[in-house]
């Protein structure tokens, strides 16, 4: 099976968000609409101080709070790839979702008024599937590497266990998104 | 960081009708038990609850965009019954049904069976505690994220369900209104347990976490505290106590069924069914969700 999995490295992050754009741009997205938001904050005490920049985006959980409260089983699970979808001809706009999400990652679609995320682009089954997300293409420091997590020797498996990289918040939701902070 | 509210106020009002809804037939089957000789005021009951569900049913699927643009996307909504929502959709529609074959057989002058009754109230409680636990399970937000919260608004839903039939009975049917004492002593206990419930709410959720604490002081000393104190306190729940206090225990007997008293009664209950929606506005505006690094604020 493939469970597409990512690292986002936020000790190599400079807080560009030409992430959130590229995403933007593969996505067709308005300015006001984003898949990737970011949490920053200043670390340390004067005067050792530093900033840290934490983009956040869809986990892919497998224990996705906004599948469990999804009225329609618009939002689900594709057991091919292990990525959390939408199916927007299902999805009424409800923002059920949104409210559950823990990573407040989704977003509403004021134009057609359902609810979108980040799809983990290059698993989606579009035509041409691209080699890997536009995030991780467009990222300048590299600090971001997509793969598959059922991939032992893969570049993404390693690098988790070489950096120890971890679930944003526990694992509590089974996140697919790992962090070194 | 700021925060966004995901509801607004058509949430609010759809939350708040449903609950007026679904106490105005727990009224109305209450009254044919402890005061069949009510009819007028019963029937009043029965006309509430499903225009009430109703109107806040056609509020909550046009701010469901989505679905709203494409209504067969509706028929999905018993798609996943994991879903809190689709408990709701279920206990709504049955709600529905059962309310309109009571006014239904109201209008036809046929008497309302005591089983539709029953199986009506029963539908309605849970119509009131699935609107608390919608908003109950989503574990982000701490002020929602409780086992109080069903509760609350049940007993909201209730005491507003109750004040909007007395509303309308003290203008049409006011010998019916006098007569009626028990139900207004249960009524007049529904504000005092609900400041209960309230003051017990804000205490835990203060003390939970960071996002808990920025939610409950938004309430009491920031952003929403003049709605939240003005509103809901005063107008909905001391200020109907002390009214209804004074004229179910201090005052005399004639002065109790005199028309000023019908008036001041409106008045205690108008103010009850203003703080009831003010109480799921605010619930729903002024919850801040947990975060991941940064607080919100």
């Amino acid at each position: 099976m493939t469970r597409y999995g990512m690292l986002i490295d936020t000790t190599n992050c400079i807080g560009c968000y030409a992430c959130r754009t590229a995403c933007q741009r593969q996505n067709g997205l308005d300015a006001t609409i984003d898949y990737i938001r970011y949490e920053e904050r200043e670390t340390g005490k004067f005067p050792y101080v530093g900033h840290e920049t934490v983009p956040l985006q869809c986990m892919h959980c497998e224990d996705a709070p906004c599948v469990a409260v999804c009225p329609t089983g618009a939002s689900y699970i594709d057991h091919e790839t292990g990525t959390v979808r939408v199916d927007e001809s299902k999805c009424i706009g409800c923002r059920y979702c949104m409210a559950a999400c823990p990573y407040g990652v989704r977003v509403h679609n004021t134009v057609t008024g359902a609810v979108e995320k980040c799809k983990f682009c290059a698993a989606e089954s579009f035509e041409g599937r691209a080699e890997t997300c536009s995030c991780v293409e467009a990222c300048v420091t590299g600090c971001r590497i997509f793969g598959d997590l059922d991939d032992p020797d893969g570049e993404l498996s390693r690098a988790i266990a070489e950096k120890n990289a971890l679930p944003i918040a526990g694992d509590r939701t089974k996140s697919k998104i790992f962090y070194v902070r | 960081m700021t925060y966004e509210p995901i509801w607004g106020s058509i949430i609010a009002w759809y939350l708040f009708l449903a609950g007026v809804g679904a106490g105005a037939f727990a009224t109305s089957t209450f009254l044919s038990w402890r005061h069949p000789e009510a009819t007028s005021m019963r029937k009043i009951g029965h006309v509430i609850a499903p225009v009430a569900v109703a109107v806040g049913l056609v509020l909550l699927m046009v701010d469901a965009e989505a679905g709203f643009h494409n209504p067969l996307r509706f028929v999905y909504l018993l798609g996943n019954f994991g879903s809190v929502m689709t408990w709701g959709v279920v206990f709504l529609g049955l709600f529905m049904v059962v309310s309109i074959a009571a006014l239904v057989l109201d209008i036809m002058k046929r008497n309302v069976p005591r089983w539709l009754e029953n199986v009506g109230a029963v539908l309605a409680l849970c119509v009131a505690v699935y609107t608390g636990a919608l908003l109950g399970v989503c574990n982000t937000f701490p002020l929602w994220n409780n086992a109080l919260l069903p509760i609350l608004f049940l007993v909201s839903a209730l005491s507003t369900g109750a004040a909007s039939v007395l509303c309308v009975s003290i203008v049409r049917h006011a010998s019916e209104f006098n007569r009626v004492g028990v139900l207004k002593k249960f009524h007049f206990c529904l504000p005092v347990i609900e400041l209960l419930l309230i003051a017990s709410l804000l205490f835990i959720t203060q003390s939970n976490s960071e996002a808990g604490m920025q939610s409950v002081l938004s309430l009491v000393s920031g952003e929403w505290a003049v709605w939240f104190w003005l509103g809901v306190m005063v107008i909905g729940l001391v200020a109907p106590t002390v009214l209804e206090t004074w004229l179910l225990f201090f005052s005399s007997k004639e002065f109790e069924t005199s028309r000023k008293a019908h008036w001041i009664s409106f008045a205690s209950d108008a103010g009850v069914l203003v703080g009831g929606f003010l109480l799921r506005f605010l619930i729903v505006s002024a919850a801040v969700p947990l975060t991941v690094v940064v607080p919100l604020l």
